[in-house]
């Protein structure tokens, strides 16, 4: 069980963390050599203009007061409006309707990456130092080599170019007009075909998944079968496992029961902290792909100037990935009770 | 009295190269044939590197200008792999070979910095931190802990919109260095902490050695493994990281033959057109520098790792 106080504990020490976040992207921006009053008034504005526009967004005020205001909006999650992106509409709202396709990515990516990481990782630990093993550790060293930059492409030249059976960029066939539900384009496509009877959006949409699914799965599951060797492999020899064998359990079941379950601790943590690396690796694979999601717009903030959309898409960012790290945190100690004390 | 210390010294220099060679850790790593194909790798693009680099100093190779020239001469545009060409010709008729050679330089000569430097500081701030301890560790582990909270190639971008684009690959560089030092920090506090426990610090310390001498001379030595892990495993995704700022747009300046450079534009321009050759070949060049770190880094983590030393029985 996870004690009350070691959860208490976990988000406690959290604040800090966030609030150094905050200032930290506050840092970021100030330190951007733009001026958003230019960008906002345009190009043909008058000086004039410009200062009356700086007026208006507060930044003729003391720095800190600026820093204090930007902390207490932030706390009740006001993330201010984009300037150029889509003007005047607020953060958040963008936001929210550009998440849901980078989460969609990640999720079908790091599940790639878990069904065919964890056996994979299981197979090479029992058959440490065969061929297979061999083989299987080349391929995942190879398959955290390869820039998703450099895989998407090849993908696309193998089965959108040369084979020509699927799709090279977006999410789905521009034929298709499906009604947005959850913003996850598989899942809504998915409830038009039981509504409708209409299954072609369904397999449009899910043909569009499967390559930038791919790329960020080779690197899941690069990740994962390595974590899982490795842990496996040390698991295998506590004595535990010795006594299993000697009071005539077979092999398989010893491997299976009292392996896999405990190999299984520290693979969720690599699950976790890969979260990470796979929302860093969405901006790439969007950009690939030609997905609309939350990385494709960070690049476009970033390249136009769009400060409070950076902003607020970076801290949006971090946000996620530290609750990540605090759900890897609380599940690790809830397998691990020894973890708490 | 002298003399024997000058022996007792001699002795113990003699005994770290002695230590050095018989040290498992050597012997397992030349003995993993996975270590030593990276290791080949790696000495293979090294070579590469300062052939093209020195070629262009001595008129052997093209030099960075010729390579950025567009429309040259009689080349053909967007030819792909031949004899005079093997890696094809790019949208200005420039070689891609020569430019893909070229960027092994680019790319080795900027992780080199991005690793060197965050090593140094990371290892510096990860000994103080571990050797103060108090309110220094806390300051420098919870400042850390925030440049952890992001996800790294986020953070990267974030940090690269303050700088001027005419810093071209250089913005990128800073902006990983920032990323990837709490990295070492971490790991090298970790690592100084379990040094510390050990009696011959509280000897020296007894001794009157002096801070710095105590952190230089012994804390770091003992710390020099994970270190070394740590930068080699490193190396490898500096080189990817600074490739995909290139790519995105917010590293290599326009014409530069660096990788990720090359990559977007070969993506751009040329994937749905059928010049596959043109994001193809720097592309495998990039993925072969990396793996060749990833074999070593493995095998040097094994060779450290005394759980992975005994077989299975």
């Amino acid at each position: 069980m996870v004690s009350k106080r070691f959860v208490l504990k976990r988000l406690l020490l959290l604040v800090p963390v966030l609030f150094g976040v905050a200032t930290l992207v506050f840092a970021i921006l100030h330190l951007s050599p733009g001026d958003p009053a230019k960008v906002i008034a345009g190009q043909r504005a008058s000086q004039a203009q410009v200062e009356a526009v700086r007026q208006d967004l507060g930044l003729t005020r003391p720095i800190w007061v600026q820093y204090l205001d930007f902390l207490t909006d932030v706390l009740v999650l006001n993330l201010g409006e984009s300037y150029i992106v889509q003007r005047g509409v607020p953060v958040l709202t963008v936001l929210r309707a550009r998440l849901p396709v980078t989460l969609e990515l990640a999720i079908f990516g790091q599940l790639i990456g878990i069904l065919v990481g964890i056996p994979l990782g299981v197979i090479s630990a029992v058959k440490q130092d065969t061929a297979t093993d061999h083989f299987a550790r080349v391929g995942a060293l190879t398959g955290i080599s390869m820039p998703i930059y450099w895989s998407g492409p090849l993908l696309i030249l193998l089965f959108a170019q040369f084979l020509g059976v699927l799709p090279a960029s977006g999410r789905i066939g521009s034929a298709f007009d499906v009604p947005v539900y959850t913003g996850l384009i598989t899942l809504d496509s998915f409830v038009y075909g039981l509504t409708t009877g209409g299954w072609d959006a369904f397999a449009s949409a899910a043909s569009h998944m499967l390559l930038p699914a791919a790329v960020i799965g080779i690197y899941g599951t690069a990740l994962i079968s390595r974590m899982m060797r490795s842990s496996m492999l040390e698991v295998i020899r506590q004595d535990y496992m010795r006594t299993a064998r000697a009071k005539g359990q077979g092999a398989k079941i010893t491997v299976m029961k009292h392996g896999f379950q405990n190999a299984l601790i520290p693979v969720i943590t690599v699950i976790g902290i890969q979260f990470g690396t796979l929302l860093g690796g969405a901006v790439l694979t969007e950009t690939v792909f030609g997905i609309g999601g939350i990385g494709t717009l960070l690049v476009q903030a970033i390249e136009v100037g769009d400060y409070p959309l950076v902003q607020g898409t970076v801290l949006v960012f971090a946000f996620l990935f530290t609750l990540v790290n605090l759900g890897v945190d609380l599940t690790y100690s809830y397998l691990d009770p020894r973890i708490d004390q | 009295m002298s003399v024997e210390t000058e022996s007792a010294e001699r002795t113990t220099q003699r005994g770290f190269l002695a230590r050095l060679r018989a040290s498992p850790f050597l012997s397992d790593l030349l003995s993993n044939r996975l270590a030593v194909a990276g290791i080949a790798l790696i000495l293979g693009m090294v070579a590469i590197a300062l052939y093209a680099r020195l070629g262009a100093v001595f008129g052997i190779a093209p030099d960075l200008a010729a390579l950025k020239q567009t429309k040259i001469g009689t080349n053909p545009s967007l030819a792909g792999p031949s004899l005079a060409h093997p890696f094809g010709t790019d949208l200005q008729a420039r070689d891609i070979f020569a430019r893909s050679l070229y960027g092994a330089w680019i790319a080795m000569k900027f992780g080199t910095i991005t690793v060197g430097i965050s090593t140094v500081a990371g290892v510096g701030l990860g000994i103080i931190a571990a050797y103060y301890g108090d309110i220094t560790d806390n300051v420098i582990m919870r400042t850390m802990d925030v440049l952890l909270a992001f996800p790294s190639l986020l953070l990267a971008l974030a940090l690269v919109a303050i700088f001027p684009d005419e810093l071209g690959l250089w913005r990128a560089v800073t902006a990983l260095t920032l990323v990837y030092t709490p990295r070492f920090a971490r790991v090298v506090r970790g690592a100084a902490l379990k040094v510390l426990e050990d009696e011959y610090i509280d000897a020296t310390v007894a001794l009157g050695a002096a801070d710095p001498r105590v952190l230089v001379r012994h804390v770091m030595p003992n710390c020099l493994a994970p270190i070394t892990v740590q930068s080699t495993l490193n190396f490898g995704l500096a080189i990817i990281d600074l490739a995909a700022l290139s790519f995105l747009g917010f590293g290599a300046g326009a014409g530069t033959p660096s990788w990720g450079l090359m990559l977007a534009n070969g993506v751009d321009q040329g994937l749905l057109t059928g010049e596959w050759w043109w994001s193809f070949f720097p592309g495998l060049m990039l993925a072969i520098t990396v793996l060749g770190f990833n074999l070593l880094g493995d095998g040097m983590r094994d060779a450290l790792d005394p759980r992975m030393r005994e077989a299975v029985d």
